[in-house]
């Protein structure tokens, strides 16, 4: 795996920076991530992890920076186009689409390919007919690799918390991206599903040939995980690097770890 | 220069009518976040009932001076709590369901009102003509146009309520609480506000607005067309198109922007067409919901992701 | 994983079958709204002949406006003026129209021949005419949601009434011949309505009266819109527009434009509330005052029953709502009260519509009534 990191890099966010009114949400932040690579974006609540997530996938436009996917250019581009471009996500707050079945949801998502217009929906043509096939096949393929195909026809929001989780992952997968940012994806989650979700999201990486940047509140998950880490703090990145000189910054220790009351709110949903 | 000053003093009473009916909106959207379809029939019913109670106390062939206030607070009073009752039964029951349920509703309680009041039992089928309380004359001449005193009346008496009504808001504790509620209605009730009753409270009150402005359009307008006739609604969209032109939850804006409304409509139909009034309204309100989705007074909202 | 493109590469669909799949609802269509004319009107006679039809037009309406409202989730107060401008465009052509063709406005000729053929022209270009419209309204839907948006469409249909209102007055034939059809175009009769419009859409039967076959018209358009919202709904196109209505950040950023989106869904359902209005036109006396806002709401309220986003309950609705005024009419003065207080009763009973966003087969209650077990049923 260290042979995929030192390849092109995939993402790559210069110098951003955002203000909600007074308050500086993020300030210079720049990344690059390498084809293949899985980087960890870390820092207590209210950071400006989320916000970067908007920034780099365009819900927000930065005030400063720039945001490159491969070669393109990402800035003033809505997310949709941004998503055609090869980048997907995941919500902090999860954010399915609550009355679809599980199997739309990510169908819906697969769209995003699909080449066959309107008309071809219409007159239900043969290469629509095909497509609407490949497009079912893939999905339920998604949903075994996350281990949901068995709820596949229930609707989404009646899933239990976890499985809600792993169905954003499949969504976002379904878009065929080249960079997958997951924003907590074992918030919530018991130590035994932290440590199966560990293992899927390695495995993703691998089999999706997809690079992943992971914001995360378990210490120990991205630690384990992560080959390069950022960290964050009041929107300024306070220290980037692999994973043991994270450990031993001393302004990471102050800022984070030595905060324990952070590390422990880990579980509570939508408190950032 | 004496259509413009005549059509001045025209546009600035029916602004002040479309103002009066606009906070009733306004003020429901702020707590509620609905539009009060059903308003405009509150409104009907504020202009009908005074009709009504003027006959009944006998005033209909000539009204002591102190008629109008007796008719002006009886009519806000039943409106009020008219209002009350319908928000409790229809409104309150839908207070998780989504927005659009609650809209359906609204225009479910205004086919109501507006059929209940057609019954020969209530307000007939009859178009009827309201007694001139007050003794209308030409209080003053200027340059030329004598403006009447129906004229001035319907100014004063609208500017005041809404006078009111701004110290209200802003400057009790009762406001206070409608504004917290407004703002944040969970964070609201946390902090000891009783939610549900600061609703009914400001549904009551945009609504003896509105029966205010009933009572002043009878007595500038004389004739009163039956309940269910489409004039009360299309008055009633227009004072809404003045709340969401001056951006809705806006107290002064709901001012403003009736006004606004007042004047184009009166110039429009002066110096244009008269045909087409209606069609200037909307055409300037499409403009600037483009130009700014959240109205000329209002704050845009940031969707937080 | 393997790709899309190359899933989709590896797929053979019959090509036979697939035609046949996707002719057949049509088909079955055509032969309903033929038997429904040929077999059920002559049945129950002119009176619950011009019910059927009303139902007719009634769901096109519903189902159109279910694209929009049901479907994307956007609030579209706008269907009764796209209804005006779709139905003043169809039976400016038919009238105008024939009298340049034929020298009359009676209607002309046997069933299916000339008349029918450039009636039923004129609506669908009352539908295309309405779909730009509908474009047009569109566009501010980027910019606006919810209740803003509901007043813009509402506003837009407000100023088409006003603006028809201010037309002049409908040109005998021998004028009309004279003028020209170009020359005729404001000439659609104002506020008193566009009179001597010729009566394609009637409910009797044409073995009366040749010429004479609205029920059959009616429902062939009701067959494709019917089949093409179902169609919309099961395609990517269609379930982009479900997840605007479910949560549009989302949609966004799973790659859907959610703008180009919601655009289709106006035009899609501006051009079938055009055609129904064609339909609306032929068969009564067109009025401006008839398609106000009050319309819009009728057909918004038969969505909402019926359950955003689902046909088959808009379809219901529409019957249903149709149907209700008529059966209360013995109690003339308190139907439209007792309209109102069910209105009001049922979305405080049951918020989500009658089926929620379901169809009404896949409904629990339907299931348990008709349904195969299921493999989640089982033990
Ligand atoms: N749309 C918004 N408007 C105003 N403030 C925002 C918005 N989005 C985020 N913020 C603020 O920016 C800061 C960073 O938030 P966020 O990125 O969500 O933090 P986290 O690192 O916990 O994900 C917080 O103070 C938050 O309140
Ligand atoms: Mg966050």
């Amino acid at each position: 795996m260290s042979t995929a990191v030192t390849s092109e890099p995939v993402l790559t966010a210069q110098h951003l920076s955002l203000a909600f009114g007074g308050l500086k949400a993020v300030a210079d932040f720049s990344l690059t991530l390498r084809a293949g690579a899985l980087a960890g974006l870390i820092g207590p609540n209210g950071a400006g992890k989320t916000t970067i997530f908007n920034l780099l996938t365009g819900v927000y436009q930065p005030d400063q920076g720039e945001i490159f996917l491969g070669k393109q250019r990402l800035n003033g581009l809505k997310p949709s186009a941004r998503a055609k471009a090869g980048m997907a996500r995941t919500f902090q707050n999860i954010r399915l689409f609550g009355e679809l079945s599980v199997l739309d949801n990510v169908r819906t998502a697969c769209g995003v390919r699909a080449k066959s217009g309107l008309v071809g929906a219409l007159l239900r043509t043969p290469g629509w007919r095909a497509e609407e096939r490949a497009i079912t096949e893939r999905s339920m393929d998604l949903l075994q690799t996350l281990g949901i195909a068995g709820r596949a026809h229930e609707q989404a929001k009646s899933l239990p918390y976890g499985d809600q989780r792993r169905l954003e992952i499949a969504r976002a997968l379904a878009t065929e991206p080249k960079v997958l940012l997951l924003d907590e994806p074992v918030a919530g989650m018991n130590t035994q599903e932290k440590h199966a979700m560990r293992s899927m999201i390695q495995q993703i990486r691998v089999d999706f040939e997809v690079a992943v940047l992971l914001i995360e509140h378990d210490m120990g998950l991205v630690m384990e995980i992560c080959d390069h880490i950022t960290v964050l703090d009041h929107g300024t990145t306070i220290a980037a690097g692999v994973a043991a000189d994270i450990q031993n910054d001393p302004a990471v220790i102050e800022a984070y770890l030595g905060a324990p009351d952070d590390a422990a709110s880990e579980g509570a949903d939508g408190v950032a | 220069m004496t259509i413009f000053l005549q059509t001045f003093v025209n546009a600035l009473a029916l602004g002040s009518l479309y103002g009066l009916i606009a906070l009733g909106y306004t003020l429901v959207y702020g707590v509620l976040r609905f539009i009060n379809f059903a308003h405009s029939d509150i409104f009907m019913i504020g202009a009908w009932i005074s009709f009504t109670f003027t006959g009944w106390l006998g005033w209909s062939t000539g009204a002591p001076a102190y008629a109008l206030p007796v008719i002006l607070v009886l009519a806000m009073g039943f409106c009020a709590l008219l209002a009350v009752a319908i928000e409790q039964i229809a409104y309150k029951p839908l207070r998780k369901a989504p927005r659009l349920n609650v809209l359906i509703t609204a225009i479910g309680v205004s086919l109501f009102l507006q059929n209940t009041g057609v019954l020969k039992q209530v307000f007939g089928t009859q178009p009827q003509r309201m007694p001139s309380l007050v003794n209308d004359h030409v209080m003053f001449t200027l340059a030329g146009v004598g403006v009447q005193f129906v004229d001035v009346l319907v100014v004063l008496l609208a500017g005041a309520l809404m006078l009111l009504l701004q110290w209200m808001v802003f400057r009790t504790r009762l406001g206070r609480a409608m504004r917290a509620v407004s703002f944040d209605e969970r964070t609201a009730s946390l902090m000891g506000i009783n939610v549900n009753q600061v609703i009914s409270i400001t549904f009551g009150i945009g609504s003896a607005l509105a029966a205010a402005a009933g009572l002043l359009y009878a007595l500038k307008y004389g004739s009163l067309k039956q309940s269910a006739d489409a004039t009360w609604v299309l008055l009633g969209l227009k004072a809404f198109v003045a709340a969401v032109i001056g951006g809705i939850g806006n107290v002064r804006g709901a001012v403003a922007g009736g006004v606004l409304i007042g004047f184009l409509e009166m110039y429009g139909a002066a110096y244009l067409s008269p045909h087409l009034k209606d069609v200037y309204v909307f055409v300037v309100l499409i403009g600037v919901l483009l130009v700014k989705p959240s109205g000329l007074f209002g704050k845009a909202v940031v969707e937080k992701v | 994983m393997k790709t899309l493109a190359e899933r989709t590469a590896a797929q053979r669909p019959n090509v036979a079958l697939t035609a046949l799949l996707s002719l057949a609802p049509l088909a079955v269509g055509v032969i309903a709204a033929f038997l429904l004319q040929a077999v059920l009107a002559p049945a129950v006679g002119p009176f619950y002949a011009k019910l059927v039809l009303d139902v007719g037009i009634a769901i096109l309406l519903s189902v159109s406006l279910n694209i929009v409202n049901g479907f994307a989730g956007q609030f579209s107060l706008g269907h009764g003026g796209f209804m005006l401008v779709g139905g003043y465009t169809a039976a400016y052509l038919t009238y105008y129209g024939s009298i340049a063709l034929w020298g009359t406005a009676e209607i002309h000729g046997g069933f299916m021949e000339g008349g029918d053929i450039f009636f039923m022209v004129a609506c669908v270009v009352g539908g295309i005419v309405a779909a730009l419209a509908g474009l047009l309204v569109g566009l501010p839907s980027l910019r606006l949601r919810g209740d803003y948006l509901a007043i813009v469409t509402l506003g837009f249909g407000e100023i088409m009434r006003v603006v028809i209102q201010r037309t002049g007055d409908v040109l005998p034939v021998a004028e009309a011949k004279q003028k020209g059809m170009l020359g005729s175009l404001t000439n659609v009769g104002g506020s008193l309505g566009f009179t001597d419009v010729p009566q394609y859409v009637s409910p009797t039967p044409w073995l009366e009266k040749t010429g004479h076959a609205g029920i059959f018209f009616t429902y062939i358009f009701v067959a494709i819109c019917v089949v093409v919202a179902f169609r919309l709904k099961a395609s990517s196109n269609g379930r982009a527009l479900l997840a605007v209505r479910e949560n549009e950040v989302a949609a966004e950023a799973m790659g859907v434009v959610t703008a180009r989106a919601k655009v289709t869904a106006f035009v899609m359902a501006a051009f079938f509330a055009g055609i129904a209005g064609g339909l609306f036109g032929h068969q009564s006396t067109l009025s401006p005052s008839e398609l106000g806002f009050q319309k819009s709401i009728d057909i918004v309220i038969m969505v909402v029953l019926g359950g955003m986003g689902s046909i088959s309950g808009a379809v219901l609705a529409a019957i249903v709502l149709t149907l209700l005024p008529e059966a209360l009419r013995n109690f003339s003065q308190y139907r439209m009260i007792i309209y109102a207080l069910s209105l009001i009763a049922i979305m405080i009973a049951r918020p989500q519509g009658l089926f929620g966003t379901k169809e009404i087969w896949e409904t629990t209650w339907w299931r348990r009534l008709f349904g195969r077990r299921t493999k989640a049923e089982a033990p």
